[in-house]
């Protein structure tokens, strides 16, 4: 099929649109790896675990639908606490490795249990804006994506505030800096990593009900793509940076559907992998990450 | 006097329903079935499993299986977990050749089935193929062409090229204002992406429908002609795709009459959510075979609704509506690929009556080849919705069909060729 400019212009349109849920995973992985030095890879399933939960509860309790969004990130917060406790609490100071293998069994364990509880079958979910499709000259636009954005936007702002005008904030990052000093100083480092594992858990509850309301089916398939896509925003963003979560989430969102639309389905994730070692070798610290050699 | 008739007539009796339950409880045919009770396609294997289960009741509760010396046997059947995954499949395979088991059925999905079906012994008798020697008869896997990979391999699934064949010149006659096609597939499965390649758009061409964005090199009505144009020209995503919108807007741009939506549940829902989106109004939607199961309803009722979808199972016999209720009393659901597995225990059940098993264990080998025998030598049985005839120089069935529609969240037959 020919390929116009209005087919490359729309398919970024969709792409930064799209990204946008990208980047709100893109901010949990942040969070967490700003918090403690490490990547939680449970991540993206405990978020869609969250926005299974807040389905069930609507289904069982004949709940008005919009609350899935409350119930989903608060479920995902309660799950982000138990993976903080299988998979970091416990685990050697030492040992870099445990935890991330911890929590690549976790990813695992929390999709067969959702795939255990659902048969693999795709659930519907409910949109959150079901008929705000609408035209911009020629150009389509998914008003449901648009408040996706937004969200993503007010997100960063609160996870900036919190991190950046709090007490929570100011020890979440002392802790992250140093964690033996900020133990001196007496901030509860434990009681610090657990509170940013629940905070991550119930932004990610909300980015897996947004995810799942922009899809429109809920389905245990797409846990893996997710955290792969969230860890490659990560660290194309920067490990840590919170404005580059968002902005690398549009950029792998667009380049991704530009790529499709060019190069078709079948090559579209080459070059995505590409913009990672792309980034690994020419700009390893990603687009606003800090310098990785730190003491 | 009366009263020691009676005694001793008790006592007969008594002596003979002990006899009998001990001869039962003594025959024991077992069979053995695999399929993914785990991972993304989970569902497969707990819809066949609660059919399989319900068959091997129903078998037992009309009296088991009669043996070569005239007693009856039960039927016992295990269920094992091969996860859609080629290796646990194979895996699962080696162990239940090793046991006594006399037929498997299984392993659910075409891509396990493809590579476990090598692991098999391709010809029989052939001293030097020491591949797996035990018969097998598959359900759910649906691919093109799988069965005549081992002769030791037999399926009981849909004919696809026949069913979209049938379902082409069925709407080329009813509708003749439809003429174009477009469509795309998940090119990452290999049901998928092989019956909407090689089968369903050949099947359109030849009835008469055209390409709509433009004639497509060696694209004819042959089957797999042209497929890898077809593939380049169409709009396709993976089955674990979440955003579908450059492939709806290639949908609307196509300007076709007809598209096709050549996946499994999830994506199809993930498709047709976003063509609803964007407001594309074809004159009709046609699915994959695999998509006109109970998922599809619970995914995406209202987006789905008027697409057309052939397949080898509807509730719309009383065999068929009695199976569907079985399997969902055990936590499953019959559609067109687990339905396959009660007509699968009821042809294991003629074979081993015909062939004459004695069901001792240590025959186990010959026993397995009897099965096999009596299965490549079945030409005919009856299936849920009719006659099922077999092509057994490849191992297939060809199995009565219909068209269904999704009509207000359900699925409804609109043709019955049978």
């Amino acid at each position: 099929m020919n390929i116009d400019h209005i087919d490359v212009i729309q398919a970024l349109i969709d792409g930064i649109l799209y990204g946008s849920t990208y980047a709100l995973l893109g901010l949990g992985f942040t969070l967490i790896f700003g918090a403690m030095h490490k990547l939680n890879i449970a991540y993206a399933a405990s978020s869609i675990a969250g926005a299974y939960v807040g389905l069930a509860s609507i289904s069982v309790m004949a709940i008005p639908p919009i609350l899935v969004f409350f119930i989903g990130p608060l479920s995902a917060g309660a799950i982000g606490l138990v993976i903080y406790f299988a998979c970091f609490r416990y685990m050697p100071t030492g040992n870099q490795l445990a935890p991330l293998m911890a929590s690549i069994g976790a990813l695992f364990f929390v999709d067969e249990i959702i795939i255990h509880e659902t048969s693999g079958s795709p659930l519907s979910f409910p949109a959150l804006l079901p008929d705000s499709y609408f035209f911009l000259g020629q150009f389509g636009i998914r008003g449901d994506l648009v408040m996706v954005m937004f969200f993503s936007f007010v997100l960063m702002g609160i996870v900036m505030f919190l991190l950046y005008r709090t007490k929570l904030g100011l020890a979440t990052r002392a802790t992250s800096q140093q964690s033996v000093a900020a133990l001196l100083c007496g901030i509860p480092t434990h009681r610090t990593n657990a509170t940013t594992f629940v905070l991550a858990g119930i932004l990610g509850g909300f980015a897996g009900c947004l995810i799942a309301a922009a899809v429109g089916v809920l389905s245990p398939l797409i846990t893996l793509p997710l955290t792969i896509k969230g860890l490659i925003v990560t660290v194309i963003g920067g490990l840590g940076s919170i404005r580059g979560a968002i902005i690398a989430g549009f950029l792998i969102g667009s380049f991704e559907n530009i790529f499709l639309l060019v190069r078709g389905v079948n090559e579209r994730d080459i070059y995505v992998f590409l913009l990672l070692f792309v980034f690994l070798v020419f700009r390893p610290n990603g687009l606003f990450g800090t310098a990785i050699d730190r003491d | 006097m009366d009263y020691n008739l009676k005694s001793i007539a008790t006592c007969v009796a008594t002596v003979a329903i002990m006899a009998a339950g001990a001869a039962s409880a003594e025959s024991v045919i077992n069979i053995a079935g695999w399929g993914a009770q785990s991972g993304p396609l989970r569902s497969f294997g707990v819809n066949s499993n609660a059919v399989i289960q319900a068959a091997v009741k129903r078998v037992n509760e009309e009296g088991g299986i009669r043996l070569a010396d005239g007693t009856m046997a039960t039927l016992a059947y295990e269920y094992h977990d091969s996860a859609c995954n080629a290796e646990q499949a194979i895996a699962v395979a080696r162990r239940v050749a090793s046991s006594d088991v006399l037929v498997g059925i299984g392993p659910t999905c075409s891509g396990a089935a493809a590579a476990m079906f090598g692991v098999f012994q391709k010809q029989v008798d052939d001293a030097s193929d020491t591949g797996l020697q035990l018969p097998i008869l598959t359900d759910t896997a649906v691919r093109n062409g799988l069965a005549k990979i081992s002769q030791w391999t037999f399926r009981n699934t849909p004919n696809e090229p026949a069913m979209y064949d049938n379902l082409w010149e069925w709407i080329a006659t009813n509708q003749p204002d439809l003429k174009t096609i477009y469509g795309g597939t998940e090119t990452d499965q290999g049901h998928s992406n092989g019956t909407y390649s090689k089968v369903i758009v050949q099947a359109a061409i030849r009835h008469g429908f055209t390409w709509a964005p433009g004639d497509l090199e060696g694209l004819t009505g042959d089957i797999a002609s042209g497929f890898e144009a077809v593939l380049d020209s169409s709009a396709n995503w993976l089955q674990a795709d979440t955003n579908f919108a450059v492939q709806a807007r290639a949908f609307r741009k196509s300007g076709a009459d007809v598209l096709i939506v050549s996946s499994h549940p999830f994506t199809t829902c993930g498709m047709l959510k976003e063509m609803s989106r964007q407001r594309i109004e074809p004159g009709l939607i046609v699915g994959l075979t695999s998509s006109s199961s109970a998922e599809v309803m619970k995914g995406c009722p209202d987006e789905a609704e008027g697409m057309i979808i052939p397949t080898s199972f509807a509730p719309i016999t009383d065999a068929a509506a009695e199976v569907a209720a079985l399997a969902n009393e055990n936590g499953g659901d019959a559609d067109l690929h687990s339905a396959a597995a009660w007509e699968n225990v009821m042809i294991i059940k003629q074979v081993i009556e015909a062939v004459g098993i004695t069901g001792d264990a240590s025959m186990v080998a010959q026993e397995r080849r009897a099965i096999r025998d009596g299965l490549e030598a079945l030409t005919e049985t009856e299936g849920l919705l009719g006659t099922i005839t077999r092509n057994q120089a490849e191992g297939e069935a060809l199995k009565p069909y219909v068209f269904v529609q999704a009509q207000a969240g359900g699925w409804v037959v609109v043709h019955d060729p049978r």
